[in-house]
């Protein structure tokens, strides 16, 4: 990851004349669905390159050192290597791009990885995680502490309530010490899409966002009643393509929550290249946040080189 | 590309390709043909014919492979289809509405097996899923004719003809409408389609349609379609294509005496409008969607407001960065189109590609010319190519008078979130269809029906089935003919012999009647006056104006000026203007009861009658006013859509000589009555009652200009209402030379003709029949769908 958004001061005019019709988004979501049609390895190399861009994701309560591990030696290998070998992937680094975890377990993580002399990237959420609904000085100091602990990716969450009542210059102000907080680490803006009513927000959320300075935005915490849906990437995605035109500046996508299966992840990277082109289709600008996905796709590639359908027990676990 | 599918996984993980396109199986297409030797014949009687001695056409498809080779049909093949379609109108028409709805939509079940098939025989045009909604949404309508469309009843062997460029879809808009109202239909596709045609043909006569109700001729050469307007069994003839073969289709019919209408929505040119207010990044994604096509069957032109232009210009150039070139249809239009692109730019237009010509091919790269203007030749004359011409307006109103101004009315796709904009909008757009914030839409029930040059019949919707219906009581308008032998150019130039009276007493001298132009009783530009004969006698009644081309001038410039401000009126003050004619005759009834038996020499009793009806008549017209309305449309997408009764423009209308003034009113009623302003012609025998009324109208409250009278020569007035480009429809009651001048004078600009040939009194239409109002105010008005889609 080179070159960062600095971010920009706040501009009113990017954001008050926005118009987005909810209809015609959908139809071009359908239309993208409707094109997906990839066959034999043309469909191994999307599916691996899906996995490149996999957040490996575990967010439970219930999280201990013991399923992290897991999570991060898979995160390492994800597809058997003799799947990998016979379409002579084996040696091309083909790792998921990061683990996402809560605060209080970067630290395993990151020992962890160091232990397996891997330079796989630790994601940690932040800022109150799911809700942001807690005092901005627990919010930054909760970046802070992710960053000791070694996160060199920060997932922090937008303040829902700002958004709501359209107090965007508040809303500016708190992403921008947020950034100020992560330092090197790079900051993932999550907007909480299916909290925020219109596409219109989202819109207006995406762009506050990046002009705040977010090396990513993506869309859900997972714990929304509604997450990543096709038409609300392709309104982040219209938001990223319009920063990029006003500013140069590239700024990353991730979907996450509720994609589970290889087909929808193609569709992802369909939409990403139809939207926002090839130069989207990499872990640096792109990112799917998923914890069951990888089994799926990892499936898909056991027939696509072997012709068989795998049972759950003949590849491993995460 | 023949190492594309060597390529290795880690290639494509580099690159992310999305591979070759899946090039779609044509199997079971080629089984058909393979079972049918590559030869079809035509269809004809429920079954394949092939007739020896048929000269034949080879078809190929889009890469110049053969697919198979059809018939070309001659006179005998078309002498024995009609006959066919004769007894199978007899028994289609006979069976119950049920039982023809049953017919269509066992067609569902088994297109479900074959609509495969039939798809790739039209090269994916058609998708069998549209075809299913157009058999589902007419099975409805063949099942509830006779319950929401009382009294009216199928026309008999409808001919549906289209140009070569016309695909499966289009065409099957028209054939199914005809089928479910219970009229027999020839087919006569283009020849892509003919194989498509061929084969739904014969599934229909699987799914229990009768032998003949549905025949398929093919042809080489687009000069067959009229030998089939012409065989005397057909009763109408519906065209759909390009404008140069359905031109062409009407002049060739000229004079059959055969209805003949046209839909020449391929090569229209249609307007996309972004104005500010517009979800840019949609509209931006719509005209990339609509304008860069490989078949395209219309040319859009992109207008956009001011103040976003630059950001939709940038936006363009950003998403067409990935686009590749698109296929021309032909070699030949690779320099048309290099021709078009070097002529904008000389211009000052700036050229924007997605990627960079190759240096030869039938292939272009989408291309943005912007800064044209409306002068320019490429919008005038718009080429094949994925060209996509690119003007601003500066305001609202600035966008509806540019995208207006042109010849082309079939639809317009508008952008805006301002809901009060796109109604307005929509409303003052003259074009067929509406689409707001989408583009393309087509359903069924969503009339389609090309203002101005782009057709003369409504398609689709309820509105759509009148076409193929009649009422019982209308007489057919014209009788069968073959085509006189005529000199256009010589027509209506003819001199009346001039009849000077004997002045042998002064106070039984002629009165000089005045004609009613622009709000004002006149005399004709000439000066000159023609001689009105008592009924029967000889001697002279009366004088009258003898008006010619320019008091015919006169009158349009007047009317056109004041029909917008009449139609801003409303219903209720055109119902008011038309109770007030309906009075001022009521006023003057002795005097009208006099004119009318003194000018047609009908008794005292009966000139009463005509009165009496005819104040009815216009109080009729009053109370329909606000009646003839549009609706909202079953659309099964998510949305609002609507239709809207709107009035044609400036009617012309030469007045029959039966009961003069009876038709005067219904005729002036009904145009007037839906917002139409008309140019009248009373009947040459029988002028007086007509220009009686001029006092009526008078001290009406009638917008000047808005119902002129001119009287003369029959034929000469003919030609210079038919020479009037302004003038959109033309009633004509006369000879049948009349009406073969007009059908065929009548195509560019294109005009609706209702033409009734007047032969000698007797079978005339029946003025004093109330089912003639709904007839002749649907021929008043043209129907514009707006589709509005909402989440």
């Amino acid at each position: 990851m080179s070159c960062r958004n600095p971010g920009t001061q706040f501009y009113q005019e990017h954001i008050s004349k926005v118009r987005v019709n909810a209809e015609a988004v959908l139809e071009r979501a359908k239309q993208i669905q409707g094109q997906m049609n990839l066959k034999k390895h043309w469909q191994t190399a999307w599916l691996l390159k899906a996995i490149t861009c996999i957040d490996l994701t575990t967010l439970a309560g219930d999280d201990t050192t013991s399923n992290v591990r897991r999570l991060c030696l898979k995160a390492i290998q994800p597809v058997r290597y003799d799947l990998l070998k016979k379409i002579d992937m084996h040696d091309k680094g083909i790792t998921t791009a990061a683990v996402c975890v809560y605060p209080s377990r970067v630290a395993d993580a990151v020992v962890l990885l160091k232990s397996a002399t891997n330079s796989l990237p630790v994601a940690s959420v932040a800022t109150g995680f799911p809700a942001g609904q807690t005092p901005m000085e627990a919010r930054l100091q909760e970046v802070r502490m992710a960053v000791a602990d070694g996160a060199t990716e920060i997932d922090v969450v937008i303040n829902r309530t700002l958004a709501l009542t359209g107090k965007w210059e508040a809303m500016y102000d708190e992403l921008r010490q947020f950034r100020e907080a992560c330092g090197e680490a790079h900051m993932k803006t999550i907007l909480a899409v299916g909290e925020l009513g219109t596409f219109t927000n989202v819109y207006k959320a995406s762009m506050v966002a990046m002009m705040a300075g977010s090396d990513f935005i993506k869309t859900s915490t997972g714990k929304e009643a509604v997450n990543a849906t096709y038409a609300v990437a392709i309104v982040m995605a219209r938001a990223i393509r319009n920063y990029y035109m006003c500013t140069g500046h590239k700024v990353g996508f991730k979907p996450a929550g509720g994609i589970r299966t290889a087909q929808e992840s193609l569709i992802w990277l369909s939409l990403i290249k139809e939207e926002l082109g090839n130069d989207w289709l990499s872990p640096h600008l792109f990112r799917l946040g998923a914890s069951s996905l990888l089994s799926d796709i990892e499936r898909q590639v056991y027939h696509n080189v072997t012709g068989q359908y795998a049972a759950y027990n003949e590849l491993p676990m995460a | 590309m023949a190492d594309s599918t060597n390529k290795s996984v880690y290639d494509i993980f580099l690159s992310m390709e999305k591979g070759p396109a899946q090039t779609s199986s044509t199997a079971t297409a080629k089984a058909w043909l393979d079972h049918h030797s590559q030869a079809l014949g035509l269809f004809i009687n429920g079954k394949f014919v092939r007739p020896a001695d048929r000269p034949s056409c080879l078809l190929l498809d889009s890469k110049g492979g053969s697919v198979c080779s059809i018939v070309c049909a001659v006179e005998d093949d078309i002498s024995q289809c009609a006959s066919s379609a004769v007894n199978g109108f007899k028994s289609w028409s006979s069976r119950t509405c049920y039982q023809r709805a049953q017919v269509l939509l066992k067609l569902v079940s088994i297109l479900g097996m074959h609509g495969k098939c039939v798809s790739e025989l039209c090269e994916a045009s058609c998708s069998p899923s549209a075809l299913v909604r157009l058999l589902q949404y007419y099975s409805s309508w063949a099942q509830l004719r006779d319950i929401l469309i009382t009294n009216w009843r199928p026309l008999g062997v409808v001919a549906v003809v289209a140009s070569d460029d016309c695909s499966l879809y289009p065409l099957y808009c028209k054939v199914l409408p005809a089928l479910a109202m219970g009229n027999s239909v020839i087919v006569v596709p283009g020849q892509c389609t003919a194989p498509a045609a061929l084969l739904l043909a014969q599934l229909f006569t699987g799914a229990g349609l009768p032998s003949g109700a549905l025949n398929v001729v093919t042809r080489s050469d687009f000069s067959l379609c009229a030998k089939v307007a012409q065989n005397p069994s057909i009763s109408y003839v519906t065209y759909i294509g390009n404008k140069e073969d359905g031109v062409m289709l009407c002049k060739a019919t000229a004079g059959m005496g055969v209805p003949v209408s046209v839909s020449p929505y391929i090569g229209a040119l249609c307007p996309l409008i972004i104005f500010e207010s517009a979800d840019i990044d949609s509209a931006v994604d719509g005209v990339i969607d609509a304008a860069f096509k490989t078949k395209k069957e219309v040319h859009w032109v992109l207008f956009v407001q001011d103040s976003v232009l630059d950001s939709v210009v940038a936006r363009l150039r950003l998403r067409m960065g990935g686009l590749k070139c698109v296929d021309l249809r032909h070699d030949a239009d690779r320099a048309l189109v290099e021709t078009a692109v070097q002529e904008a730019e000389q211009q000052g237009a700036m050229v924007i590609q997605s990627c960079s010509a190759p240096p030869s091919g039938a292939v272009y790269p989408p291309t943005l010319l912007c800064g044209t203007a409306p002068s320019s030749p490429c919008v005038v004359w718009p080429s094949s190519g994925p060209l996509l011409p690119v003007m601003s307006f500066r305001s609202n109103t600035e966008a509806v008078t540019l995208a207006n101004h042109s010849p082309h009315g079939k639809s317009v796709s508008i952008w805006t979130e301002d809901l009060t904009l796109a109604l307005e909008t929509a409303k003052n757009l003259s074009f067929g269809s509406v689409w707001v914030n989408c583009h393309s839409v087509s359903d069924p029930c969503l009339p389609v029906c090309g203002q101005k040059d782009s057709g003369n019949c409504t398609d689709g919707g309820q509105e759509g089935l009148y076409q193929f219906l009649k009422l019982p009581s209308s007489s057919s308008p014209l009788p069968r003919s073959s085509p006189l032998s005529m000199d256009y150019t010589k027509f209506g130039t003819g001199t009346f012999p001039v009849i000077i009276p004997e002045y042998s007493d002064q106070a039984n001298a002629s009165k000089s009647y005045l004609q009613f132009v622009g709000g004002k009783a006149c005399k004709s530009v000439s000066g000159c006056s023609l001689s009105v004969q008592p009924p029967g006698g000889s001697g002279v009644l009366a004088y009258c104006p003898d008006g010619g081309r320019k008091d015919v001038r006169n009158a349009v410039e007047a009317a056109i000026k004041v029909q917008s401000g009449w139609i801003k009126k409303g219903p209720t003050a055109h119902a008011q203007s038309l109770y007030s004619l309906a009075k001022g005759l009521e006023a003057k009834r002795q005097d009208f009861v006099m004119s009318v038996s003194i000018q047609t020499g009908l008794s005292m009793d009966e000139a009463e009658k005509e009165v009496e009806l005819s104040i009815a008549r216009l109080s009729d017209w009053a109370s329909y006013c606000d009646k003839i309305q549009g609706g909202t449309l079953p659309m099964p997408k998510s949305g609002s859509a609507y239709t809207l009764p709107e009035a044609l423009g400036v009617v012309g209308v030469i007045l029959p000589d039966k009961n003069p003034l009876l038709s005067m009113v219904t005729v002036l009623g009904a145009a007037i009555a839906t917002g139409n302003a008309i140019v009248m012609v009373p009947s040459q025998k029988y002028p007086l009652p007509a220009l009686d009324f001029i006092q009526v109208l008078q001290v009406s409250d009638l917008p000047a200009g808005l119902v002129n009278v001119i009287s003369g020569g029959k034929d000469q007035l003919t030609v210079a209402l038919a020479n009037h480009s302004v003038i959109k429809a033309i009633w004509y009651w006369g000879s049948a030379e009349g009406c073969q001048y007009l059908q065929y004078t009548c195509t560019t600009p294109l005009k609706t003709l209702c033409l009734f040939c007047q032969n000698d009194e007797e079978e005339e239409k029946d003025w004093t029949h109330p089912s003639l109002l709904e007839e002749m105010w649907r021929n008043a008005v043209q129907w514009k769908s707006v589709w509005i889609p909402t989440a």
